[in-house]
């Protein structure tokens, strides 16, 4: 098989639209399918909420921050996302990587006087150095092992990292602070601006991530490695160094989700914690390794957060998260939209 | 629908997470002849006397961790029967445990029922939830990660419906009051009373005798045969889903004996102690850095792992020469755990026991 | 065969080990237990437990400061004087914030020698050490742990600095109501938002209930989830449209500031944001991190006094930490201060006298602020326990109430 016919049996399951065939299926029946079910289910609870607070103010304010808080959510699900696609890790790490990110985009703020957004400039090269070398040095050599064994090094992974950063950094709260931050009123929803930020941000990842996924080389080699290893180191492609670069790009694309969210984020040695769960949620929601997937799975999570905690005042949010999170899985085994590569 | 159309569907989605493939042949755990079987447990009887032996050895203190030891060796042991021999990875056994947990608080503090019926009745329970959940999972066709995801969703929902719930007195947990007196009913002794310890010791003989006599029977063969190739294993009649759903129940008991241990020994639970994902990891840990798929790796596992951030704090505690700049660090004994546990997986991915006995495998080949 | 001999060997091998491991501890411990017995002794250990890492760590790695800063007071004003000078030694633990580590280190201080122990933040691991030092006859003085069933149980040998949950559920209301009237408000109903947490949810309970007797209503309580809540503009939309004007929170730190910026950003019109029990409004960093600096937001929670005694504590935490000072450090302070009376009076470093001490014990005023001396009910409550209303007035954590402790005069409308 050369590397251009493994292209083209790639393109047939990608999502996002790198070309007009592409896009044709893209826009097929199941995806229209998909997302009209989603939207209707979405604008039932939506109404549910509406009778059960009595407010349109409040609901319009939950679909806001369900969206903005969606965007969080899968920003911090895409290396988490693309890390399952390509390596079959479950990276127990992510969060922990997150906050190492957060405490990074702090120092480059607060010690270095950088504005919050250029330490993008600084953190996504820091944490791709960072995932490359754990998945050369340490996850690279369980790579042909039983996947329990690549589990286990990302829980010490999380663990070490989190003390790590206790050591260092000790355990009170430090916080980075947006200095033309601030917030408009969009037909009576608050929208905050560093969220708003962090939501462009978001897409424009899936957009900048598909680009490279779709249109590198790179990119062809890694989808080929994700889709079949065996067949992609035939055709010459060292799996080897994909693995670091894929984990490379998961841990850019951690960087840049913890400089976007520094700005509203208290941060302490947990936060990652917090993301942690609702992260793994929105992965298998959108389909695990797909990169929009992630999006739209923010999206349903963060909508089903806000909208559940007006309908069930009593039980915690998250509850209403898994239970979503369970039956997707179980109508849909693969996420919402499949596996992209 | 029917098992075959089952089994097509598990078999093709099993190739997305296929981490058994790679795994011990399963001719290196079941020893098949009867003789293998007699020392086998002869093993066993001696292991079980010699920890039983240990509190005529040691200090309290050393005990109250001995006592910690076993019960993070029972969750290794019954998260081996599911996720080792029978191939299917859970990441939420911490729902199992949670169930032994809250059951044994709930029948004691609520009806003043005694433990070891409050144990059965968990372990009942249990076995419920791991098959309503497995049985879910395979008939929906989830498979590799997605199982394993759907387990540790399941942990969480348990986590937040106790958290919500009145009765299991939501988020405050459930303490056991202290009962004057010593009773074997009640499951009430003395503080640093040898018998927690020798009860948790009789547990986790009990579970292991489980564990072998499981690997040895026919089901048990089945299961890892199940594991190894389910498209040969239906070939030749046996029904992978039965089989599956077996070993889903063996681990769900014996880990809610963990979760009874658990509540019983240090008298109080609540939704995060339960069912957070650190019980989970936990029983991971224990099975991997002992042996995943072998009778002995969870026990060994357990008695490297968890006595570990205790053996590395009473060095820091005091340091030798040299080396006092470590002390009164918080987090530094964790640090080093982590480091620790990586360091066993890189250098012994098949885990202590196993990767000993792979080495004389190879030995004696040669 | 050979399989199995192995495990035999291995199994052996290490369960050798463990029982060395056990006779060196053993051994090493054979120094603090002489402690128990005679009159003469130099040194007195007590336990201290605390999260010294996870999501508790700030506070459990302060408590531990102050728990240290106590030890070297009395060791520097000579040890206790009737046990002939002896020093304390403070032996530190970390819980981890779960009920088994903390458990196994109670029992490793107490082999090692403790005498008492001190702890531990987190309500459940002290509701497991309660049971465990009933057991063990050791006293067990709580510096912070709200929840009110701990010392529901009967037991003799735990006791408690901090006021209960329901204690400052209820002064917590109490302030409200007279910090409103002093200012000419006629309070009708509040807004309450607050963490599912145990100790959140009792503090609103008694809130609510002492409100009704002030003669107001909880009007809107909304119940979050501190695990996920990063974001409260919904919840914040929730008390405008009940058209609350005063909102009460009972939270952590980071989804109290949560709160904080999602009010701001809301552009929402309140008289009032009072903390009750709350882990942000009353922290230094809280001012560094909220927008505007949280001038104006209330906080009603145990503090630190404002006596000498207490002022100079803050001072020489932050002087010898370099942090500003949180409340549990004094907490923990007091915990110690109170076992070294108790000590003092006793006589004696057996654990079961020196109980019987600090049960009866009223000679020590801590820096936390109470109405009197530290004394325990027969349930192991602090009666003098009281909680005072703070507020941030000109970038400053300013104690509003009582009038005794004021040190500002409160603004209501706050902003």
């Amino acid at each position: 098989m050369t590397m251009t016919q493994l292209d083209e049996r790639l393109g047939e399951t990608s999502v996002l639209p790198a070309a007009r065939r592409r896009l044709h299926e893209l826009l097929g029946q199941r995806f229209v399918r998909t997302i009209g079910v989603t939207v209707i289910v979405i604008a039932v609870v939506a109404i549910i909420a509406g009778l059960v607070s009595h407010s349109p103010d409040v609901v319009w304010q939950a679909i806001i921050t369900g969206l903005l808080n969606g965007g969080v959510y899968s920003l911090i699900a895409m290396g988490l996302t693309l890390a399952y696609g390509v390596l079959h890790i479950i990276n127990f790490a992510n969060g922990s990587m997150l906050t190492l990110g957060l405490y990074l985009a702090y120092v480059a703020v607060h010690d270095w006087g950088m504005q919050p957004y250029v330490a993008l400039l600084f953190v996504i090269p820091a944490m791709m150095a960072f995932g490359a070398l754990t998945q050369k040095f340490l996850l690279n050599p369980v790579m042909n092992g039983a996947s329990h064994n690549q589990l286990l090094v990302t829980i010490g992974l999380a663990v070490g990292l989190e003390n790590l950063i206790l050591l260092i950094a000790g355990p009170n709260p430090v916080s980075v602070t947006l200095p033309h931050g601030g917030s408009f009123s969009l037909f009576g929803a608050t929208v905050d601006l560093g969220r708003l930020y962090a939501f462009v941000g978001a897409i424009a990842m899936v957009v900048l991530l598909s680009l490279i996924l779709q249109k590198t080389p790179v990119g062809t080699a890694v989808r080929a490695v994700a889709a079949n290893p065996v067949g992609a180191s035939l055709v010459g492609v060292n799996i080897k160094n994909i693995y670091v670069l894929t984990f490379a790009i998961g841990g850019a694309a951690i960087g840049a989700a913890a400089t976007l969210i520094a700005p509203f984020q208290s941060i302490t040695p947990t936060t990652g914690d917090v993301f942690n769960l609702t992260a793994f949620v929105v992965v298998v929601l959108g389909g695990m390794g797909n990169v929009a997937g992630a999006l739209v799975g923010g999206f349903v999570v963060g909508l089903t957060e806000q909208l559940a905690g007006i309908i069930f005042p009593e039980q915690s949010p998250l509850l209403s998260v898994f239970v979503v999170f369970l039956i997707v899985l179980f109508i849909r085994p693969r996420g919402v939209f499949g596996r992209a590569s | 629908m029917s098992a075959a159309t089952d089994e097509r569907a598990l078999r093709s989605r099993a190739a997305d997470f296929d981490w058994q493939s790679r795994m011990l042949p399963s001719r290196l755990l079941g020893a098949q002849s009867t003789t293998r079987g007699l020392v086998t447990y002869g093993v066993l009887f001696v292991v079980v006397v010699l920890l039983a032996a240990l509190p005529f050895m040691i200090d309290t203190a050393t005990m109250a961790i001995a006592t910690r030891v076993l019960i993070f060796a029972l969750l290794g042991i019954g998260w081996n029967v599911m996720s080792g021999f029978g191939g299917m990875f859970s990441f939420g056994h911490a729902a199992y445990f949670g169930i032994g947990a809250y059951t044994t608080a709930a029948c004691v503090v609520h009806f003043g029922i005694s433990p070891w019926i409050a144990l059965v009745i968990g372990m009942a329970l249990a076995v419920v939830a791991a098959l309503v959940i497995s049985w879910l999972a395979f008939r929906y066709r989830l498979a590799g990660a997605y199982y394993a995801l759907s387990t540790f969703a399941f942990a969480e929902v348990l986590m937040l419906v106790a958290e919500g719930n009145d009765w299991l007195h939501r988020t405050d947990g459930i303490g056991l009051p202290v009962a004057p007196g010593e009773s074997w009913w009640m499951f009430n002794f003395k503080l640093n009373s040898p018998n927690y310890y020798w009860i948790a010791v009789a547990f986790v003989g009990v579970a292991l005798a489980v564990s072998i006599s499981f690997t040895r029977a026919r089901t048990g063969r089945f299961v890892v045969s199940v594991r190894d190739d389910e498209a040969a294993a239906a070939a030749a009649g046996i029904n992978p889903l039965r089989y599956k759903l077996t070993a889903v129940a063996v681990s769900a008991a014996i880990t809610a004996a963990a979760g009874m241990l658990y509540m019983e020994y240090y008298g109080f639970v609540d939704p995060t102690t339960a069912f957070n994902s650190s019980v989970s990891n936990n029983a991971i840990i224990t099975a991997v850095v002992g042996g995943v798929g072998t009778i002995w790796g969870p026990l060994i596992g357990a008695i490297v792992t968890a006595p570990l951030t205790d053996l590395i704090n009473g060095f820091l505690r005091n340091p030798p020469a040299g080396l006092e700049f470590l002390h009164g660090h918080s987090g530094l004994d964790l640090v080093v755990y982590a480091a620790i546990l990586i360091v066993f997986v890189l250098f012994l991915p098949r885990g202590i026991y196993g990767s000993i006995t792979h080495w004389i495998q190879r030995k004696r080949r040669k | 065969m050979k399989k199995s001999v192995t495990a035999l060997a291995l199994g052996t091998a290490v369960i050798a080990t463990i029982a060395l491991a056990g006779c060196s501890g053993a051994a090493a411990a054979g120094g603090g237990t002489a402690a128990k017995s005679g009159t003469k002794v130099d040194k007195v250990v007590i336990g201290s437990l605390h999260p010294e890492t996870g999501s508790s760590a700030a506070d459990g790695q302060a408590m531990d400061n102050g728990a240290q800063m106590a030890v070297d007071a009395i060791n520097k004003a000579g040890g206790i004087k009737s046990l002939g000078g002896a020093k304390l030694e403070l032996d530190k633990g970390d819980t981890k914030g779960t009920p088994d580590v903390a458990s196994t280190e109670a029992n490793r201080e107490i082999s090692d020698g403790a005498v008492a122990l001190i702890g531990t933040y987190a309500s459940g691991v002290s509701t497991t050490i309660s049971a465990l030092a009933e057991k063990a006859q050791v006293p067990f003085v709580m510096d912070i742990s709200a929840a009110d069933s701990i010392l529901q149980q009967g037991y003799k040998y735990s006791f408690r600095v901090q006021p209960s949950a329901t204690a400052i559920g209820t002064q917590g209301a109490d302030a409200v109501a007279a910090i409103a009237a002093k200012n000419g408000v006629k309070l009708s109903k509040v807004g309450y938002l607050y963490d599912q947490g145990a100790g959140e949810t009792s503090l609103e309970v008694a809130f609510a209930k002492e409100a009704k007797a002030k003669g107001f209503t909880v009007d809107t309580a909304i119940k979050y989830d501190s695990m996920s809540l990063t974001d409260a503009t919904t919840q914040i939309a929730q008390i405008k449209a009940a058209g609350d004007t005063t909102l009460i929170v009972s939270g952590y730190y980071a989804d109290s500031l949560a709160i904080a910026k999602s009010i701001a950003a809301s552009g929402i019109k309140l008289d009032a944001v009072f903390g009750v029990g709350d882990g942000a409004y009353d922290q230094q960093t809280f001012l560094t991190d909220a927008p505007n600096g949280g001038e104006g937001y209330y906080n009603t929670n145990y503090a630190i006094a404002k006596s000498a005694e207490g002022q100079q504590f803050a001072t020489d935490y932050q002087a010898k930490f370099n942090t500003p000072v949180r409340t549990g450090a004094a907490l923990a302070y007091d915990a110690v201060q109170v076992i070294a009376a108790g000590l003092e009076d006793s006589g004696s470093a057996d654990p079961v006298k020196l109980r019987d001490a600090i049960a009866a014990e009223k000679s020590y005023t801590g820096i936390a602020f109470g109405s009197g001396p530290i004394a325990f009910s027969s349930t192991g409550e602090n009666t003098s326990a009281r909680t005072v209303a703070t507020q941030i007035l000109g970038g400053k954590v300013t104690v509003v109430y009582p009038d005794d402790q004021a040190t500002g005069t409160a603004k209501f409308p706050a902003f």
